[in-house]
């Protein structure tokens, strides 16, 4: 059974549809790119997985998440799932944190539901927050953990964002264009980390980007969405490599001509 | 980022219509409030009626303890409540915008001073401050009420403008004015008081609300417009010791007072909206 | 013959800590040159030197043969005239209570530019690709790209001979991107252009000339390509190797 399987997902608001007709999966392990462009739903149908849509927008259809249907499920249910089934990595570090709080102590608070979740001592908390720094290559994690977020670089509040997705042990590991507002070197770094990561605890990743090669360096398949709607979908190398739909072929295009002007590898 | 649009037309038309009905009831106070010095029901200071009538036809807020007609009154303390309103926001707006705009651009000292200037004067009640200066001035007169309540409201509106005016200043379109060789006078004028114009605005309708509360309680305190002035809120007071027997003349005053802070809100709400080209419908 | 010149510019905001050390450089007409770091390199504090609105602690920057004094109304009157810029951001760049005739004809009307300002405006559309009857509309009623395009569109109305582009298209969408790259390409033809970017991809696509800068220290300058194909800086190389690559 597939971990999460969306069938058919439409999400509208004001009687007209943002998403339509979208279908697709993701199996334990596998990694799967989004990719679009502003208006194309993408971080739409992120939210939609986690059921993290504002009541003002509808989704019909089915979202099931290990096992679990996610449209139409009350907020208690839902919570349940949130974080042991899904955890989310968003665009920019700086706001997905809170501000006025410890790095340390924000990162304890998904660490303790899951000891509560799996009944072991809380004691552990503390020892497992430095442990879950040192995982996201954080240096002097025992700095890190008593800093606030403005007291650290981008790159560094990054990961911990990713360390707290990781505090809950998450089967999918949704990342909304986590590497956009970073610097290029600092990009490669969390990507590789995201890599390292998702392959060592064995997650699945759904990873949403506009960046075409950022896409292609992290997964091995890729849905292309346009205006809510789906274009394409396959693996990597023949979604980007052969694009059979116009809009890909585009977008590929439009890619690889900044790609050749960098000159060869 | 997915920005979501939300139901756009439902919103405007919601809009338009408090904008509507603020603009019914500020119109008809200022219908009334300029009728008044062309003609009322009744002569204002004569006795009209018999004493603490209740509201009939003849009388429609009924009378007061003297037998005068208590609906004459209101109109002319409509007349005052404007007065008041329009006066003391406008000398508040004058000084607060001048200042909050010279803060936000001001040194580091001088904006530290002047935000400090700002806070002490708003940590001080309006209502004290405006008792104060009314007591400091020999005669208690209509415009002394209006002067103290306008430099109070002046730190309300010099503290905001300044927090609005440095927003604006850190947007990319005032380097973008700085490097098109535009001055900061010029600056000033065509690119930060239209940003922050439509904020002012609704906050000049809250102080308009607040300038009229005080000045019915000054002059309920007796510090306010001296008689033959019937403001509202000495129309308040004088039927304080008749509430019991004859409420609508409590009533009726602060009915007025209520009708006119919903109107001139609803209508700032609405002036704001129209104003702002991102919230009106084009071509 | 170079346009603008830098030599030895040193700037810091306090006395202790340099944003900017040593920098030297030169940009020459018609070769368009890319400024590349990242965050904390500096760019943003070069900018605002090139632009007059900070004055170098050290050193100078040389606009032909006269030297770049802020202090100087004259000069920075003519200085305005000849170097014009866009922002990365389109959003908070263009005044939303303006109306689009408005901020095209800013430069123009705020230096006292003779000639018919409507004229100039439409011109400036049309070159950026945007219909006449842009200018009676709000930047609200425009995308991304196109309210770059009317940023684009002020920056060229008073027609410089250098633009300075801070990210400009970073904030863009890839096939937007495409295209605005393309705009500037074009207007490279009559005017040089500066661009700010920590987008190596963009930088190649549009500049001949290249200034890799590291924690305010220019660490290696000169032919794109050549930079490219041979960095000899470690930066530089760690730069280079971490722009992600389409798949082959």
């Amino acid at each position: 059974m597939s971990l999460l399987a969306v069938n058919n997902l439409a999400i509208a608001t004001g009687g007209h549809d943002l998403v339509a007709d979208l279908s697709f999966a993701i199996e334990p392990g596998q990694r799967l790119g989004l990719i679009g462009e502003s208006g194309s739903g993408k971080s739409l149908t992120a939210m939609a997985i986690s059921g993290l849509l504002p009541p003002a927008i509808v989704p019909r259809g089915s979202v099931t998440l290990d096992g679990v249907e996610v449209i139409g499920a009350p907020e208690r249910k839902l919570n349940k799932l949130r974080g042991a089934a899904s955890a989310v990595v968003f665009q920019e570090p700086l706001t997905a944190l809170d501000p006025l709080m410890k790095l340390g102590r924000q990162l304890a608070e998904p660490l303790r539901r899951r000891f509560r979740r799996e009944g072991r001592d809380l004691a552990g908390i503390e020892a497992e927050t430095i442990a879950l720094l040192e995982r996201v290559s954080l240096p002097q994690p025992q700095r890190i953990a008593n800093a606030y977020p403005y007291e650290v670089s981008g790159g560094q509040r990054q990961r911990v964002a990713i360390a707290m997705a990781l505090a809950c042990r998450p089967k999918l590991l949704i990342a909304d264009e986590p590497t956009t507002a970073l610097d290029v070197t600092t990009q490669a770094e969390i990507l590789a980390l995201l890599d390292s990561l998702v392959r060592d605890l064995g997650m699945a990743l759904l990873f949403i980007s506009h960046d075409l090669p950022v896409v292609s360096t992290i997964v091995d398949q890729v849905l292309v969405l346009r205006q809510g709607r789906m274009v394409e979908t396959g693996p990597v190398k023949s979604v980007l490599g052969t694009p059979t739909q116009q809009y890909t072929q585009s977008l590929v295009a439009a890619a690889r001509a900044f790609d050749t002007a960098l000159g060869a590898r | 980022m997915t920005t979501i649009e939300l139901d756009r037309p439902a919103r405007r038309s919601a809009a338009s219509l408090t904008f509507i009905v603020g603009l019914i009831l500020v119109g008809l106070h200022v219908a009334i409030a300029l009728l008044t010095l062309v003609w009322t029901p009744y002569d204002p200071s004569s006795t009209a009626g018999g004493r603490l009538e209740a509201p009939s036809l003849l009388h429609w807020a009924g009378t007061d303890r003297l037998g005068r007609d208590l609906f004459t009154q209101i109109m002319i303390g409509s007349r005052i409540a404007l007065q008041v309103g329009i006066g003391a926001v406008g000398i508040g707006a004058a000084i607060g915008v001048t200042i909050g705009v010279l803060a936000a651009f001001a040194t580091r000292l001088l904006d530290d001073a002047l935000a400090a200037a700002f806070d002490i004067l708003i940590a001080f009640p309006t209502l004290l401050l405006a008792m104060l200066v009314v007591a400091a001035s020999d005669t208690a007169s209509l415009w002394s009420a209006i002067l103290a309540l306008g430099i109070a409201l002046s730190a309300i509106v010099g503290r905001l403008t300044r927090i609005l005016a440095k927003r604006v200043l850190q947007m990319d379109f005032i380097t973008a004015a700085r490097t098109s060789g535009t001055s900061w006078p010029r600056i000033v004028v065509i690119h930060i008081l239209p940003n922050i114009w439509p904020t002012l605005m609704v906050n000049f309708a809250l102080q308009f609300g607040l300038a009229a509360i005080a000045e019915a309680s000054l002059s309920y305190l007796g510090l306010g417009a001296p008689p033959p002035n019937a403001s509202w809120g000495r129309l308040l007071q004088e039927a304080q010791g008749t509430v019991y027997t004859a409420p609508f003349g409590a009533i009726a005053p602060g009915l007025a007072l209520l009708v006119l802070v919903i109107g001139i809100n609803l209508f700032a709400d609405g002036l704001r909206d129209v104003g702002d080209p991102t919230r009106r419908r084009s071509r | 013959m170079s346009i603008l010149s830098l030599d030895q510019v040193n700037f810091g905001y306090t006395s202790k800590a340099r944003v900017l050390n040593e920098v030297s450089f030169e940009v020459e007409r018609g070769a368009n040159l890319g400024i590349v770091g990242e965050s904390g390199s500096g760019k943003t504090t070069l900018l605002r030197l090139l632009l007059g609105l900070e004055r170098p602690t050290s050193g100078t920057i040389n606009f032909g043969s006269v030297q770049l004094d802020p202090r100087d109304a004259n000069f920075m009157r003519r200085y305005r005239r000849a170097v014009q810029m866009v922002f990365q951001d389109p959003y908070s760049s263009l005044d939303p209570r303006q109306r689009v005739r408005d901020i095209i004809a800013e430069p123009l009307q705020s230096l006292r530019i003779e000639g018919n300002h409507d004229e100039a405006v439409a011109a400036a559309l049309t070159e950026v690709g945007l219909p006449a009857d842009a200018v009676r509309r709000y930047p609200h009623e425009f995308s991304g790209g196109q309210r770059q395009r009317i940023a684009i569109a002020r920056a060229i109305v008073a027609r410089p001979q250098l633009v300075l582009a801070d990210e400009a298209v970073s904030a863009l969408d890839l096939s937007t991107r495409v295209r605005i790259v393309e705009l500037l390409k074009q207007l490279g033809h009559t005017m040089t252009l500066v661009l700010v970017s920590h987008d190596l991809g963009v930088v190649a696509a549009l500049c001949p000339r290249i200034v890799i800068l590291e924690r305010g220290i220019v660490v290696e300058a000169g032919d794109t390509a050549t930079i490219l194909a041979a960095p000899q800086h470690p930066y530089t190389r760690k730069l280079i190797a971490s722009v992600p690559r389409m798949p082959a």
